[in-house]
């Protein structure tokens, strides 16, 4: 008896409800109509249809009651929940008729699902966390300005949320979810082109790609003329400049630094070298320090030491372009006649170009 | 030593009598193909069932009627089907592989299945999983975990995903079941008002409680006996597989741990309320 009433209470409050015994008024529980006449045990109080609308007008007010005031029946402060148990017990002492148990089961099943929510509320992981708190820090995760106001928007929110807030969030939060890539073609649509369109096109594109094969051969030679004739070209180029220099002024020379170095560009300083040190083998001009040590191009003459070149490493060591002007090997004719074989190394990278620029 | 052995063989009898059953529920369903009902689900539903009704002879006759050619490509359109049904997140079922790819390779349905999982764990580092283990439901996850530091894709980062987080987090701290009113008040703290069309998310409210839903990242269920009707909020089955409880978990605490910390600086040392600010303002403290 015990145990049919419990199981209607351990899904209830924690606060203990005394037991019912449904039982014992399960043979009371006839389907008899209110003005129908019932076996001789049952008193005139069972019988009057008053007695009995009056009971399961209460029962539906303790529903209404539940349902109405559900935030207040859920508040762990009162016990109002346990209250109306207790009213709903006392009226079921008075309960005859099945129509009035249907209320009362009806009424045991809303307080049942409010008492395993007041229950779940007991949980002490639940209170710890309070979800204003967290918006508040989120906004200031997602970047909320609080000195700026948001003209036009309700008073309420101070600050002002910048436009990538969501973004900044989603980006971070990402990193909690396993989410596969989306599949996405590269290109194309899923659309078909009408035929006729398409075959023009192929029509046109044909044409021209005969005429850009043919034209593929001749350039290739060109380019790899070039890549020779370009340095060769490069070179008689800088000569024709020191050329008229030495026409103008023959006996100033020129600081090396000053004429191969280009502002502007640190690679074509870089090249500036690179051709200078062809002229310099092939005796066309000559190097030698001027009083200061610093290297310097004059013009070849009879004799006089200078320096001349035959092997030239320009080396990438970890950003120095190196230059060596190796000497010349023995044999080899020079236009400079009898020459001291002298070797200069000549190093730059863009840290001192930069700094000679200055 | 009798009655065990009539034990066991009354264990026997029930098995045979349930897959006697069910072959029967799948003959009738075959014979009502011609009075078919309307409802859709139903058909599907029969599809599915004949997924368990395959025999190992079947098997044998499916394998040997393909050629390993004609496999390896229904293989290859079951994994295109899987990619660009997963677009939209919405998760895959059973039924439309069946019915759509499979077909009439039904017969060897989980060798197609077998190679398929090996090759989107193989070939695109993603694992295809069962979250509904009863209505055959699947859905992609990626199989590599994301590195910290590292960005998770080059792509601009979706804002729904920082709502969904926002509300996963909330469900998760609170124990796991929460009332809608939680979330929609959560939400409007953070200027997102499910009554007002968002710049970024448009309709919230659909987004939240239908695209979310459809997508199982979120339940959206009524809570029973209440009037007016309430909705309560739950992890979805794709969210169980998909988030990583304890990665939630740590951005929670840097949330709410740096604030906590600033607000313990501020009462120790009196600093004053501009120089906190202008400290949140600064760009070194990225989380």
């Amino acid at each position: 008896i015990r145990s049919k009433g419990s199981q209607e209470e351990t899904a209830g409050t924690s606060n203990g409800l005394g037991g019912r015994n449904r039982s014992e008024r399960a043979c009371d529980m006839g389907d008899e109509d209110d003005t129908g006449a019932g076996p001789s045990a049952i008193s005139d109080e069972d019988d009057d249809p008053t007695r009995r609308r009056e009971i399961r007008s209460k029962y539906r007010d303790l529903i209404n009651q539940v349902q109405q005031n559900r935030e207040d029946m859920l508040n762990p402060a009162n016990n109002k929940l346990t209250d109306v148990l207790e009213e709903a017990n006392k009226l079921f002492a008075n309960v005859r008729q099945a129509r009035e148990a249907a209320l009362d089961a009806q009424l045991l099943v809303l307080a049942t699902d409010l008492g395993k929510e007041k229950a779940s509320q007991l949980h002490a992981e639940g209170s710890a966390f309070d979800p204003s708190a967290f918006a508040e820090h989120l906004l200031s995760f997602m970047g909320l300005n609080r000195l700026e106001d948001e003209s036009g928007q309700d008073g309420n929110l101070e600050g002002y949320l910048p436009q990538s807030a969501w973004q900044r969030l989603a980006k971070r939060s990402e990193y909690c979810f396993k989410t596969a890539p989306s599949f996405h073609y590269i290109l194309g649509s899923f659309l078909a082109e009408p035929p006729p369109p398409r075959q023009r096109v192929e029509r046109q594109r044909k044409a021209p790609s005969k005429e850009a094969k043919r034209m593929m051969p001749t350039q290739l030679k060109k380019m790899e003329e070039s890549n020779q004739e370009a340095t060769e070209r490069e070179v008689e180029r800088i000569l024709g400049c020191l050329q008229k220099y030495f026409a103008d002024d023959p006996e100033e020379p020129i600081s090396y630094y000053e004429f191969v170095i280009d502002p502007n560009s640190f690679s074509r300083t870089v090249e500036n070298i690179f051709h200078m040190s062809f002229l310099i083998r092939d005796g066309l001009v000559k190097m030698n320090l001027d009083k200061y040590g610093l290297p310097c191009i004059g013009k070849i003459k009879s004799t006089g030491h200078h320096f001349s070149c035959v092997c030239l490493n320009v080396l990438r060591d970890d950003m120095y372009y190196w230059c060596t002007i190796a000497p010349v090997e023995e044999g080899e004719v020079e236009l400079g006649g009898a020459a001291v074989r002298n070797q200069c190394v000549i190093s730059i990278n863009q840290k001192s170009w930069r700094v000679s620029i200055l | 030593m009798s009655i065990h052995f009539v034990s066991v063989s009354c264990v026997y009898y029930s098995q045979g009598s349930i897959a006697m059953s069910q072959k029967k529920k799948a003959v009738s369903a075959s014979q009502n193909k011609t009075q078919r009902r309307s409802q859709v689900c139903l058909d599907e539903d029969d599809e599915d069932a004949h997924f368990s009704q395959i025999t190992s002879s079947q098997v044998q006759r499916a394998r040997e009627h393909f050629t390993p050619v004609q496999i390896d490509r229904k293989v290859a359109e079951v994994v295109q089907f899987i990619l660009i049904k997963d677009q939209k997140k919405i998760p895959i079922r059973r039924a439309d592989i069946g019915k759509h790819v499979i077909k009439e390779y039904k017969g060897i349905y989980t060798e197609i299945m077998n190679r398929v999982c090996r090759t989107f764990e193989q070939v695109f580092g993603l694992q295809l999983v069962e979250i509904d283990p009863k209505n055959h439901i699947y859905i992609l996850i990626n199989k590599l975990e994301p590195i910290h530091g590292e960005p998770v894709s080059m792509r601009p980062g979706n804002p729904k995903t920082g709502l969904l987080f926002v509300i996963l987090s909330v469900i998760f701290m609170k124990g796991g079941v929460i009332k809608e009113n939680l979330v929609w008040n959560t939400l409007k703290k953070l200027r997102v008002d499910p009554g007002e069309k968002h710049d970024e998310f448009g309709d919230v409210k659909k987004v939240v409680t239908d695209e979310f839903v459809r997508q199982k990242y979120l339940e959206y269920v009524k809570i029973p006996h209440t009037e007016p009707v309430e909705y309560e909020f739950r992890w979805g089955l794709r969210a169980e597989k998909e988030v990583s409880k304890l990665k939630l978990l740590e951005f929670v605490g840097e949330v709410c741990a740096f604030l906590f910390l600033l607000h313990s600086l501020i009462q120790l040392t009196n600093l004053s309320v501009i120089v906190i600010i202008n400290v949140i303002k600064c760009p070194l403290i990225n989380l």
